[in-house]
């Protein structure tokens, strides 16, 4: 599809390169492919694309899912892609504050398939897909913030009043 | 109104004919076609200060002293003497009235600069309904500051600005407020970054990218409104401290973890430090800042809603948004004016727009941002036609003056004026159009209170060289040639002239400025001519 159709090809004031090695060249192809899939059949509420013409730093943005407390908010995430992707999963980085058990004061994301469970199989859909179904469903028994883990089992009404809140002030 | 331009003739005409509903004012004005500062005495005997302007009442004439130290403050008086001959008409001024105290008494010089700090000349506001002024004074920039924590590169440091807020009445110091380490901008030609309307004050400071908005009390004191940057609303970072996230796990281990990975490929490494190093010049540590999420949020919902089939959506916000996100990213904010007590109007460009350098022909953008809902509410280019068309047809909303101030509202602007807007059009039509346009909205947002509302410059009664002279106050090229002041309803009717100086000659043109300071209602002016090297030449414009 338009998949070549990429900013590598309109270069404005383009400083980076294509990277000449073979590594360096499948590990382009990879996220070529990875942006042509993902034209084609993008997740729900999701969106992405190089930041730039840099092929290896993305931009997501998650809407927040409607019926969460998260609702409302436009949320925006970087995606780096480590020089052995797909064979380590890429960084993902919440730009956007967000009151949630396994997203950091430093907008890291705890998530398996982002650690250990990575498989090259995976791909930025599935990746956004994960995080965004975090949104409705956190994990509270592998919590970056053990204090919200808390909060959201122990008193789950006052958990979402305060991460509306969080919504309202910093994600809209 | 008037048919005939003799004075006496038009006073008995306004006896018996009553102006129709809502027009006196404008009928009243006409006599300013009689009454005009069409007497020179030049170079007269004057204190050697820095006179800056009147208010827009009339009451102050604002001037500072050469050493930058001093605030002195006269008011407007008027010449007078007696005459015991016959004929007084035909005889000269008495030789007090090449004084300057003739005019104008002094009420008070106060002291506004302590320390290594001295009067920022340009700087000036004027709150009418209490006769308050705010005055501004500052250490010297420095350019190549050092990197702090929040502050961005780039823009240079001021170690200390204090404005103070002087009840002119009797130049009491009422309240001061200070900035340190920052910098805003505090001279016309560099985008004054101050904005009165009303009560409320805002302060864009460059240096740490925040609004911070003020509110004048009646009692004389500066208060903390609100701070717009890195938080959106005023209790926003007290909210945060209040939910922390405490967390024990912090990053740096992660984020050493993909660069040691990244030494595997020099070039990746570049990139991934490159990533890395945008998170850390991120003022407000890693999180977008207030303002931009909303900025951001807004560009982006605005493709979003563009287009209705998801696939097609992505592709226009990859090819939109981001592709561009990094330039938005590193737009910070220029400018700002209220548009009204609720909503601001904020320029954003690139850093290297420059502090000094002529801001014209780079890419900016308005945002209109609503303080109490936090919303951004529109986003425009410099280059973009809508907001041309808004800035010819509404031009005055964009010239938001204090509701109270009456003597404003005779300002002339191509959306009040028919005059105005034919020599707008003029220019437009010989001009190619978007260079028009964004050289027009290089002007936005508007320096506040830079327009002088002396009916000389209503262009409904008269009709002069803008290339010579305007309303706005700046300094212009010195020109020998005399300006004049011609009738608007009676084609080439010279009603006076403005001669800058007495003869031409002397220094020759060369290294000559000179400006003019308009009483706003009385036929009175100064015209202040500063050569190079020499003493300034200050000459008065009066009805004699």
């Amino acid at each position: 599809m338009s998949a070549m159709n990429c900013p590598m090809s309109s270069s404005i004031g383009g400083v980076r390169s294509w990277p000449s090695t073979t590594s360096g060249s499948a590990w382009g192809k990879r996220i070529q492919k990875e942006i042509a899939e993902f034209n084609i059949d993008p997740p729900h509420d999701c969106s992405a694309g190089p930041k730039g013409d840099n092929l290896y730093h993305w931009v997501s943005t998650i809407i927040g899912p409607p019926g969460s407390p998260y609702q409302g908010g436009i949320f925006f995430l970087d995606i780096t892609f480590p020089p052995d992707y797909p064979f380590k999963p890429p960084k993902v980085l919440f730009k956007t504050r967000i009151y949630h058990c396994n997203v950091d004061s430093n907008g890291n994301v705890s998530l398996d398939i982002l650690k250990d469970g990575w498989s090259p199989a995976l791909t930025v859909s599935t990746v956004l897909l994960a995080i965004r179904s975090l949104f409705t469903n956190p994990d509270p028994y592998n919590p970056r913030v053990p204090s919200i883990a808390h909060l959201y089992l122990s008193d789950r009404v006052k958990h979402d009043e305060v991460a509306t809140e969080w919504t309202m002030r910093f994600a809209r | 109104m008037f048919k005939c331009n003799n004075i006496t003739a038009r006073i008995f005409h306004r006896q018996i004919h009553n102006p129709r509903p809502g027009t006196s004012v404008h009928c009243a004005r006409q006599f300013y076609e009689n009454i005009v500062p069409s007497y020179t005495i030049y170079d007269i005997d004057c204190p050697d200060h820095f006179f800056r302007k009147f208010t827009e009442d009339g009451q102050y004439l604002i001037s500072f002293s050469r050493n930058n130290q001093d605030l002195i403050v006269y008011r407007p008086t008027w010449l007078s003497y007696s005459c015991k001959e016959e004929n007084c008409d035909s005889h000269d001024l008495p030789p007090k009235a090449r004084r300057f105290e003739s005019f104008f008494t002094q009420l008070y010089s106060v002291s506004l600069a302590s320390g290594n700090e001295l009067v920022c000349k340009d700087f000036f506001l004027y709150m009418e309904n209490n006769q308050f002024g705010l005055f501004a004074t500052s250490t010297s920039p420095v350019h190549d500051a050092p990197a702090t924590e929040g502050a961005i590169h780039g823009v240079p440091s001021i170690e200390k600005i204090t404005f103070h807020l002087v009840r002119l009445q009797d130049g009491v110091i009422l309240d001061e407020k200070v900035f340190n380490n920052d910098f805003v901008n505090l001279a016309h030609s560099m985008g004054m970054g101050v904005f009165l309307y009303d009560d409320l004050l805002c302060i864009m400071s460059l240096r740490y990218q925040t609004i911070h908005i003020l509110q004048i009390r009646d009692s004389g004191n500066l208060v903390d409104v609100r701070a717009i940057g890195a938080f959106c609303r005023e209790d926003d970072e007290l909210f945060l401290n209040s939910h922390s996230q405490a967390s024990k796990f912090s990053l740096p281990l992660q984020s050493m973890a993909v660069l040691d990975k990244g030494k595997q490929n020099d070039l990746a490494m570049h990139q991934v430090e490159n990533g890395l190093q945008h998170h850390q010049h991120t003022p407000g540590g890693p999180f977008l800042s207030g303002i931009k999420q909303r900025l951001l949020s807004f560009i982006f919902r605005g493709i979003w809603n563009e287009e209705a089939d998801h696939a097609l959506r992505v592709q226009c916000l990859k090819k939109k948004f981001y592709f561009h996100f990094q330039d938005y990213i590193d737009l910070i904010m220029w400018k700002v004016q209220f548009l009204d007590r609720h909503h601001l109007l904020i320029k954003f460009g690139s850093v290297d727009g420059g502090v000094f350098r002529n801001i014209d022909h780079h890419s900016a953008f308005f945002a209109v941002y609503n303080m109490e809902t936090t919303e951004i509410i529109a986003f425009y280019q410099n280059s973009a036609e809508e907001l041309y068309y808004l800035f010819e047809q509404f031009c005055d909303h964009f010239h938001a003056t204090s509701r109270n101030s009456l003597y404003m509202n005779f300002i002339s602007s191509h959306s009040n004026n028919i005059h105005a807007l034919e020599q707008l059009r003029i220019v437009k039509n010989k001009a190619s159009f978007p260079p028009f346009v964004k050289k027009l909205m290089a002007s936005l947002p508007f320096s506040c209170q830079s327009q002088s509302p002396s009916p000389y410059f209503d262009q409904s009664l008269f009709r002069f060289d803008e290339k010579l002279i305007s309303a706005t106050d700046r300094h212009g090229q010195h020109n020998e040639n005399p300006i004049k002041f011609i009738s608007r309803r009676q084609a080439n009717t010279l009603k006076f002239k403005i001669k800058p100086g007495p003869e031409a000659g002397g220094a020759e043109g060369r290294q000559k400025r000179s400006s003019f300071i308009f009483h706003p209602i009385l036929p009175l002016a100064l015209s202040i001519q500063q050569i190079l090297m020499q003493p300034t030449v200050v000459n008065i414009h009066f009805r004699r």
